[in-house]
């Protein structure tokens, strides 16, 4: 039984207050028969086919926002990684690093949420930890996850496979989610309808897995679609050609963005997938996309173009009125701490 | 940004494209919104090849006088007073020796009250919150700044509260480039927020005077369009005269009760440009009862004397890309030592300067 409200230096220290806090909020709500709360180590079985490990720390500011919360946001960015390398996510390890003084109840809500974003995903948390750092020493609560998944041996994805006219496809419209936490972060004076977009990528990767031509997919986190454009670009050597009409983007989305100086294309999404296909394969993709809840606003935005000049990764974005331009490497990250 | 606008767009586009192709025909710019506008929208790979855009004097950051810059480091420096900038203003670099503080960030950093705001209201808000507290708001802006400072004077603020004054008109910036010999330019897009203020007639002297075309233009990919096609078609047809392609917003005479405001609190000077020398009434002083608002007056801090006062860093091009004598890329440092990361010069800070804007839209070194 927790008779405290806040968590305490005590509720990490390894005696009576951990075993209470462990066992009444986090074996309560992840409730699993492999989570042995008392072992060392736990084992786990696997079905056949390549393993995939990922392993993700979550610093969200604010720890709660529109559309979401640390705790669901772990899960999916921990599955989504495993996702778009186009394996199934099967289990998770949490640790916790946990500041004194957070309230019991708001950490409850937070692992209750993971929970539940767990079972929809279909993944297990198999083991777990949880730390208390001083007042001070930490931002409410951080959480580190590691994901293990299941890849089928056939499904070749990578940089490697993208040639010369693949078509670049996205899922929904970009930036949500990184609008959605800063509005909730900072005192702009500016309220907006704008959720985050965070949420389990499964049901896109396994449709897009579905169709042969699939060559690579990314979920665009931290810097965004143009980050994702540069990756493909370094990594291929050939020049991304991006459409800026093509390309979804919230009216909301776009509006704080106008107001503040931020370009849409670099802003983190959570629930969004970048796929390269084969140009024969690009429709048969986005019709299985928008067949989906998530994927209704999916589109091609771009294709792979010809080889760049040596040592120069070039993304060009066709701009609305038919101008052309590079978008450039991310610089700096405008809003730090969005995952 | 609605569909109905992109159809504009490429409507001026188009109209643009059929005109018969001539010389080399070179357009300036005199609006740090218009640089980007331009340079996002990609217009330049998709205009005709014998149309240049240059932007040119559009910077107020890029021209405010180093050793103001420098008076304001010492200044804040001292402890005494909480100095307020916009927040362009404080990554712009002094000439200082290696070590030394060289700009208001690196003074705020080392512990000055310097602190960055958007709008004169924040100056205000700050110096009522600390009524013992002086508070000096270092001004650099051109035309469409100054009115609201001016206003925000007239209005009434605290007695704590006092102007370091940087502020600029832009027509002489323009009037300068145009009488001089080596003069290359064909036609001007008059700057639209300065001409909302100011009034587009302010800009009939390069019709009428210099007998160039000019167009005052909006900030949408249609009012820029519809802009260069009016200068290029002026141009074709061997006539000049002044186009006014932002009505919505500007009017023949720009906004009276600002001129009036400016006019009442502002007396035009001789003034200083970074790295280009005085330019005859191009700068802004405090008239009459006004001056007990000047900070030189409350607080005389002067900088030490130090080397290159007044000038660009060693190598940087800023000065002549103001001019729109060299392009940003053309720039020896640009994207190699000076990048907006680690700036040399002030036209790679301000989000107004034509090569932050330049490295924003993706242009990198050759």
């Amino acid at each position: 039984m927790i008779e405290d409200t806040h968590v305490g230096l005590a509720h990490g220290n390894g005696g009576r207050l951990m075993r209470a806090l462990i066992d009444e909020v986090f074996a309560r709500h992840l409730a699993d028969p492999a989570l042995d709360t008392n072992a060392d180590a736990v084992s786990i079985a696997l079905p056949d086919g390549e393993i995939v490990v990922t392993t993700d720390g979550f610093t969200v500011q604010p720890l709660s926002f529109p559309g979401g919360d640390i705790g669901a946001l772990a899960v999916h960015g921990t599955v989504n990684d495993l996702a778009v390398s186009g394996a199934r996510p099967l289990y998770l390890t949490l640790a916790a690093l946990i500041e004194e003084g957070l309230e019991i109840s708001f950490l409850d809500r937070i692992v209750a949420s993971l929970a539940a974003a767990s079972r929809a995903a279909g993944v297990r948390v198999v083991a777990g930890d949880t730390k208390v750092v001083p007042r001070g020493q930490g931002g409410g609560l951080y959480l580190a996850l590691t994901g293990i998944g299941v890849r089928p041996v056939d499904r070749r994805l990578g940089l490697g496979t993208i040639g010369t006219g693949d078509a670049v496809l996205v899922s929904g419209p970009v930036g949500d989610h990184g609008i959605a936490v800063m509005l909730a972060r900072e005192a702009f004076g500016l309220s907006g309808d704008v959720e985050s977009d965070a949420a389990s990528v499964l049901p896109l990767t396994e449709a897009a897995g579905a169709v042969a031509g699939l060559r690579f997919m990314r979920d665009p986190t931290r810097g965004g679609l143009a980050t994702v454009a540069h990756e493909i670009a370094t990594g291929t050597g050939k020049i991304v050609e991006l459409d800026e009409a093509a390309i979804p983007i919230r009216g909301t989305t776009r509006s704080v963005c106008d107001m503040l100086g931020y370009d849409p294309f670099y802003l983190a999404c959570e629930g969004r997938v970048v796929a390269v296909v084969a140009p024969e394969s690009a429709e048969a993709v986005l019709a299985s996309w928008r067949a989906l809840p998530q994927g209704g606003e999916a589109a091609i935005v771009g294709r792979i173009g010809g080889a760049a000049d040596e040592g120069f990764a070039r993304v060009v974005l066709r701009t609305r009125i038919g101008g052309a331009r590079n978008l450039p490497e991310l610089e700096s990250d405008p809003l730090p701490r969005i995952c | 940004m609605s569909v109905a606008a992109d159809t504009e767009a490429r409507t001026w586009l188009d109209r643009i494209r059929a005109l018969p192709a001539g010389p080399s025909v070179a357009i300036m710019n005199v609006c740090g919104g218009h640089e980007r506008s331009l340079s996002m929208l990609g217009l330049r790979a998709i205009l005709p090849g014998h149309v240049r855009i240059i932007p040119g004097p559009g910077c107020p950051v890029c021209v405010c006088p180093e050793e103001d810059l420098a008076d304001a480091i010492t200044l804040a420096m001292t402890g005494d007073v909480t100095l307020v900038a916009f927040g362009d203003m404080l990554r712009v670099p002094i000439n200082a020796p290696k070590g030394e503080i060289a700009s208001l960030a690196a003074a705020r950093a080392a512990g000055a009250d310097v602190r960055p705001i958007a709008s004169p209201q924040e100056a205000v808000a700050i110096a009522r919150a600390a009524p013992a507290r002086p508070v000096v708001f270092f001004v650099a802006g051109f035309e469409t700044t100054t009115a609201p400072v001016a206003a925000m004077l007239a209005e009434g603020v605290p007695d704590n509260i006092s102007l370091l004054l940087a502020a600029r008109l832009t027509w002489p910036a323009v009037a300068m480039l145009l009488e001089a010999e080596d003069n290359a330019l064909d036609a001007l897009v008059a700057p639209g927020h300065v001409a909302t203020v100011m009034g587009a007639e302010e800009w009939r002297f390069v019709a009428e005077l210099h007998r160039l075309p000019v167009a005052v233009a909006g900030f949408s990919a249609e009012s820029l369009l519809a802009a260069i096609y009016s200068v290029l078609r002026q141009k074709q047809e061997g006539m000049a005269f002044l186009d006014n392609c932002y009505p919505e917003l500007v009017r023949p005479q720009g906004n009276p009760t600002a001129r009036h405001l400016l006019d009442e609190v502002m007396e035009v000077t001789d003034a200083a440009w970074r790295g280009i020398g005085i330019i005859p009434r191009s700068g802004f002083a405090l008239r009459g009862p006004w001056r007990e608002y000047d900070a030189r007056l409350r607080h005389p801090v002067t900088a030490p004397p130090r080397r290159r006062q007044g000038e660009m860093p060693p190598g940087c091009d800023c000065a002549r890309v103001v001019l729109g004598k060299v392009q940003p890329d053309q720039c020896r440092l640009y994207g190699r030592a000076c990048t907006p990361h680690r700036p040399v010069g002030p036209c790679m800070v301000s989000d107004e300067g034509a090569c932050h804007i330049w490295w924003q839209a993706g242009v990198r070194p050759h």
